[in-house]
């Protein structure tokens, strides 16, 4: 299939979803298996109409539950057996009789008892809602021929469709590589920036993992400070003991928060067929043009993180204030420290700040802190908050205490004094 | 050192060094273990108790242990049905339980695999998981253990698969199901049942076993070799073979008699053009390529084309039409509008090959209905009251195995199938039973003439009397 082609694909389909609003799912089916006929490419048409179906709502169309409808029909209908098409005798019933009198019995109509017998089968839900467009929508432009849909405003429509023809592809893109990622036994990622985000995302997905700070060019280095960035080796608690294709699926789930950073590596071992026990190499990055559907979540946890890194910029300091830039690897979890201080000496300071937090929050915030092992982290904590110098263990002599907001210079004295030197080489 | 179940493994805080079966995990900082593990562990800190038996204190090598990982309850229950176990099957229950309830029993199909699961679970008495390899048999033990013990349980039996998610003290799942959630319930059971537990050395399988710390294990099957060999690895995860009962010594022992009746229809003159259209298409692209059809080998190759030849694909579509519309022939209706006369004071059971057949018909006569895409519940429901006699009638789309879950009928009506002909011959041989004994049970087959389905009947029906030779 060319480029053009999949375009193509993808528009009717588009097209083909929006003209079954309305329409139960099992027609919606069919129509989309009468398009691949005589075409090879059904894997890529089905997988295409796969994601579409995600966007899509079906709905039971039925005003009594279905299985009491069908339950007082078999009941009724067990007394009067033979129930037939061809009545021979006079005793012989025929279906309607049976369906009139449960229909008054449940006090609808013939029809409504009819087709609510079945109505909870997934082919007689009715798409109600694809994407942003609705069923009554769709009922409103289609009796008011006067409205926007259908006059004059063709090219608003055809952008449209063009933008959702560009998401389908980009959704379509990614799901195949998850699909490879099914597979996988274990995954090898770089990342140069959002730290904070993917391991997040890490975390979200339940995968464990060790880390390696890195320069520019991928190598390891000794310490976060000479990091550029980060390899993580991601797997399962069982991973321990064996082999095993059983994360792969929370690899899958992980991979769209790779596209989210600007530079980013990824490489996996996918187990072939389950007896052979061989492997092979699957490998992305951010040249193959990905794109996330994930959030990157908030820039800035708190408002006094956003009024410092404000007010940094303001201040007459050579000392500069870079987010989330170190990842420390506490075991099952990892600690992304808020900021970090550095000079263009080399001299570089670690900072969190701890705002104003739930009581609980701040438990395992603490928790992580005292886990960090680095003489250049330090700390602005709130004067409001329920806790003391001992809560913070060794970091206790690096704690800047503020009342209402944390003053530029007085981190920068803080800076001063526990910045360790580092190599200059980090970018 | 304190056990906690971690995601389908057995973290150990505090472990000393000598602890068995763990291995240091760096990313963690602790020791961690297999989840099977369980037992043997607690059982080498003098930790482990059995039945009333006293803990194992051995020369004095305990260790104190606080045991956080096991979350499933001790559960007292006896099968609702109070029947005789055969002589076997208590053997093998006896088998069973003197190996510290752990291990598989071999036996022949038909001969109450699921009854002697019922049995189990009464013995250990804690909460117990059942995986089977499809919806279907999952389906059949759901029916089954609700049958036996539905009262005495506070929540349903719950279901993990086919679209259910609801875990209960005993619960149902497929090995697919079972595979992917098992790391987040491996701690709930205390009793594992795999049926057809060949199947479960499948490396992706074996996990599900590896990530539950259920002390006890039942592995059931009729045929536990495998022509790969990996049988071997259930020793471990599972148990040795504790039981096994020959074929023959069983076999003939619980097939019923039955009669056969073979009706044809026509196809309507629509039905037939259309037929005929669809089937030169597919007919004449395989002439043209010379696939020897008849062997296995060449509808692969065939198959395998379809996949990148539009011919093809179009080829197999034709085929596909004409077999449905051979399946579900008009006329079939007007027959079984006929034999629904003659036998409406009998039990009546009608099969279809697809769903949407089975539904068309249970709208048309009004019958209680069975497919793939029945609930769990409703399916259960409805075969209780077909059992009980206030349903008298049934309509499927569904294959119902094993004698014990469907309750007997003595007419049985195929409005199409598939040629799978071992099937056949065990599923309807065990379905059917004469109600008294002056009349036979009868199965009607109801075919399309000058179609494909001549050909498929005439397979399915060789197939029977094969086996009942052997």
């Amino acid at each position: 299939m060319s480029d053009e082609q999949y375009r193509e694909t993808a528009a009717t389909l588009i097209d083909l979803f929006e003209s079954y609003l309305g329409e139960p799912k099992g027609d919606l089916e069919a129509a989309i298996d009468e398009l691949t006929v005589d075409n090879t490419d059904y894997k890529i048409v089905q997988g295409l109409a796969k994601l579409l179906k995600d966007e899509c709502e079906f709905e039971q169309q039925a005003t009594v539950d279905p299985r009491e409808i069908r339950q007082r029909l078999f009941e009724r209908a067990n007394d009067s057996y033979p129930i037939v098409r061809q009545p021979t005798l006079g005793e012989d019933t025929q279906k309607l009789e049976v369906y009139s009198a449960v229909a008054d019995e449940l006090g609808i109509s013939l029809e409504a008892c009819y087709r609510g017998m079945y109505a909870d089968l997934d082919d007689n839900k009715r798409l109600v809602r694809f994407g942003e467009q609705t069923v009554d929508e769709y009922d409103k432009d289609a009796s008011d021929t006067s409205t926007t849909k259908l006059t004059g405003n063709s090219k608003q429509e055809y952008d449209q469709t063009e933008q959702t023809v560009d998401w389908l592809l980009a959704r379509y893109n990614l799901a195949l590589a998850q699909a490879v990622l099914y597979d996988a036994s274990e995954m090898r990622i770089r990342v140069w920036d959002h730290f904070g985000t993917v391991f997040s995302y890490v975390k979200l997905f339940g995968l464990m993992h060790r880390i390696y700070p890195i320069d520019a060019d991928g190598t390891r280095v000794d310490s976060t400070d000479n990091a550029a960035g980060y390899e993580a080796e991601l797997d399962g608690p069982a991973s321990l003991f064996r082999k095993s294709q059983k994360y792969g699926i929370r690899m899958a789930n992980f991979l769209p928060a790779l596209p989210l950073c600007d530079r980013w590596e990824m490489n996996a071992e996918i187990l072939d067929d389950d007896s052979t026990r061989t492997s092979h190499q699957f490998t992305l990055d951010t040249t193959d043009g990905l794109v996330s559907h994930y959030s990157t979540g908030q820039q800035f946890d708190s408002d006094i993180e956003r009024t410092l890194a404000r007010k940094w910029e303001r201040a007459n300091t050579e000392w500069e204030l870079q987010r989330e830039d170190d990842v420390f690897d506490l075991g099952d979890e990892v600690m992304i420290p808020d900021f970090a201080i550095e000079h263009p000496d080399g001299r570089r300071a670690i900072l969190e700040v701890v705002g104003f937090w739930t009581p609980e929050y701040l438990a395992s915030k603490l928790a992580k802190i005292r886990q960090v092992d680095a003489d250049n982290f330090v700390l602005a904590v709130s004067e409001r908050l329920d806790c003391a110098d001992e809560d913070f263990g060794d970091a206790a002599d690096r704690v800047l205490w503020f009342k209402s907001g944390i003053h530029v210079y007085d981190m920068v004295e803080l800076a001063e004094a526990y910045a360790s030197a580092t190599e200059m080489d980090r970018r | 050192m304190r056990l906690e179940f971690d995601d389908g493994t057995l973290v150990l805080h505090d472990a000393p060094e000598t602890v068995p079966h763990a291995e240091w995990d760096d990313r963690v900082s602790e020791y961690r273990a297999q989840a099977y593990r369980y037992q043997a562990i607690l059982d080498w800190a003098g930790h482990w108790t059995d039945g009333g038996g006293q803990a194992t204190l051995q020369d004095g090598f305990t260790h104190d242990v606080e045991d956080a990982a096991r979350a499933y309850p001790d559960l007292a229950l006896t099968p609702a049905l109070q029947i005789e176990p055969r002589d076997y099957q208590q053997a093998a229950l006896d088998a069973w339980r003197t190996h510290d309830r752990q291990g598989s029993v071999i036996l022949p199909t038909g001969s109450g695999k699921t009854f002697l699961g019922l049995q189990a679970i009464a013995d250990a008495g804690v909460s117990a998981l059942v995986v089977t390899p499809t919806i279907d048999l999952m389906n059949q033990w759901h029916a089954t253990l609700t049958n036996a013990f539905g009262a005495q349980l506070t929540d349903d039996v719950g279901v993990l698969g086919g679209g259910s998610h609801d875990i209960g003290a005993i619960t149902v799942t497929t090995y697919d199901s079972a595979y992917r959630y098992i790391d987040e319930y491996g701690d709930q059971f205390g009793l594992l049942i795999t049926d057809e537990t060949h199947h479960l050395a499948a490396e992706t399988y074996l996990q599900i076993p590896e990530m539950t710390i259920a002390p006890y294990r039942l592995g059931l099957t009729a045929t536990y070799e495998r022509a790969d060999g990996r049988e071997e690895l259930l020793k471990d995860r599972m148990g040795p073979v504790v039981y096994q009962e020959a074929v023959d010594n069983l076999a003939g022992e619980f097939l019923s008699e039955y009669e056969t009746i073979q009706m044809s229809v026509e196809l309507t003159s629509e039905e037939r053009t259309e037929y005929d259209d669809e089937y030169q298409i597919y007919r004449d692209y395989v002439d043209s390529h010379d696939f020897d059809l008849w062997k296995e080998q060449g509808y692969a190759e065939f198959l395998k084309r379809t996949s990148y030849d539009p011919q093809g694909r179009r080829a197999l579509v034709a085929k596909q039409r004409a077999e449905r519309i051979a399946r579900t022939a008009e006329k079939k209706l007007d027959t079984l509008d006929n034999l629904l006369k003659r036998h409406h004071d009998d039990r009546v059971i009608v099969f279809t090959a697809n769903n949407d057949f089975a539904y068309d018909i249970s709208r048309e006569y009004i019958l209680p209905c069975i497919t793939h895409q029945t609930d769990t519940d409703e399916r259960t429901e409805i075969l209780e009251r077909f059992r009980s006699g206030e349903y008298s009638m049934l309509a499927t789309s569904q294959v119902l195995d094993e004698g014990i879950d469907v309750p007997a009928a003595n007419v049985g009506i195929i409005l199409s199938g598939s040629a799978s002909k071992r099937q056949y011959a065990q599923r309807l041989g065990r379905i059917l039973r004469p109600t008294d004994d002056r009349q036979p049970a009868r199965l009607y087959e109801i075919i399309t003439t000058d179609t494909m389905e001549t050909y498929v009947s005439q397979r399915r029906r060789d197939g029977v009397s094969s086996s009942a030779d052997s």
